[in-house]
């Protein structure tokens, strides 16, 4: 951050920058609506804080991942204390297995298709939600890496794995592209 | 079926989702901040309040009852008031990572370690230095009250057995099996890191 721009001003650029990737971050973490503009406010209200220490060490866009990632796990891990009903989240492989029965037409219903998908991130495990957020919001490998801890190697073997998945859950249908 | 490059189709999808996300000022931020702290705040003074009441309670009627069951369970019912205060506050005082400079992994299984530690904290022996001095302190009371106040006894006999069955024996139970399931996600996300060579 530049010493002479104020923590504010570099929150109001970031988050008109950044917002509508956070909000679909929140949307992947929690499927309650009340819960999700919780936590919505929980990651903007940490990377604002985050911001007055941010140096510069790593890419602003890497910073704003992790921050929003970890605040985010932090969030599901709190709401699954306790539940005695709270669904065992699954491992990539599991949801591949998973999703052979069902495979959604991306352009038939573009809503349904987008729910699907939610639906299937809000499952994963907390890692494995990190890296397929990472991977759909086009950040590259390196970056998924600094942001997750896991090596580079292994972040590809993910991404590997989550096109597999995708391409198990979703089909085309009748048009060419979108 | 799908073809190759359907994740391309999926991130565009993905990209027209979240455009009417929540919008945050700064000063909303600020006032959310001082919120959080008043609220920190708050529950502090409620935990003061409340250990305060129960610790005032023994120490005032110590010297109007001379049941030896009432003084021990009353001087015991301080001492473990003053440890649980000590525990509560360790456990608000434990560094927790910081989301910016911690990386995915490591937070992840950080907050599955503060969770298994406060679960498996509350276990049977740690529920029974605040329960004994009560129940000790109950009893001490229907005996005090048995011949004037036949009643008392089925109230100490109703309290006992909710103080021993919710907090001595349910609870332990109950949060042992919380700390084991955290435990078990522990070890899955190590088991899987391990696999993955980190």
């Amino acid at each position: 951050m530049d010493r002479t721009e104020s923590q504010d001003e570099f929150y109001r650029k970031v988050a008109a920058e950044y917002g509508a990737s956070l909000a679909r971050m929140a949307y992947a973490y929690e499927a309650d609506p009340d819960l999700r503009r919780d936590l919505s406010q929980e990651i903007h209200l940490a990377l604002w804080r985050s911001f007055e220490k941010f140096n510069g060490r790593c890419s602003l866009r890497t910073w704003i991942y992790r921050v929003a990632h970890n605040v985010a796990t932090s969030h599901v891990v709190r709401q699954t204390r306790g539940k005695r009903s709270a669904p065992a989240f699954l491992t990539l492989e599991e949801a591949g297995v998973q999703a052979s029965g069902e495979n959604v037409e991306i352009s038939a219903d573009r809503h349904q298709a987008l729910a699907h998908l939610f639906a299937l991130i809000q499952r994963l495990d907390p890692l494995d939600r990190q890296v397929i957020l990472a991977y759909l919001e086009d950040l590259d490998a390196e970056s998924i890496a600094e942001i997750t801890g896991l090596s580079v190697a292994n972040v590809w073997t993910k991404i590997h794995r989550i096109k597999e998945v995708l391409v198990r859950q979703f089909h085309r249908g009748g048009r060419d592209g979108l | 079926m799908a073809c190759d490059d359907l994740p391309d189709d999926l991130k565009i999808l993905w990209k027209e989702a979240g455009m009417d996300g929540p919008v945050f000022s700064p000063d909303q931020l600020r006032q959310e901040t001082e919120k959080m702290h008043a609220k920190r705040r708050r529950s502090y003074l409620v935990l003061g309040v409340v250990f305060s009441v129960v610790i005032a309670g023994f120490a005032i009627t110590f010297p109007y009852f001379h049941n030896i069951l009432m003084r021990i369970g009353a001087i015991l019912g301080i001492l473990a008031c003053g440890y649980w205060v000590v525990v509560v506050l360790r456990e608000r005082a434990r560094v927790v990572p910081d989301p910016a400079e911690t990386d995915g992994v490591g937070f992840y299984r950080a907050e599955l370690e503060r969770m298994r530690d406060w679960h498996s904290r509350l276990r049977a022996w740690r529920m029974s230095i605040l329960v004994t001095p009560f129940i000790l302190y109950d009893l001490g009371l229907a005996q005090t009250f048995a011949k004037v106040a036949p009643w008392m006894v089925l109230f100490v006999w109703f309290d006992c057995t909710i103080f021993l069955g919710l907090l001595a024996i349910w609870a332990p139970i109950k949060h042992r099996k919380t700390a084991r399931k955290y435990q078990e996600r522990i070890d899955t996300l190590d088991a899987a890191l391990r696999r993955e060579g980190r």
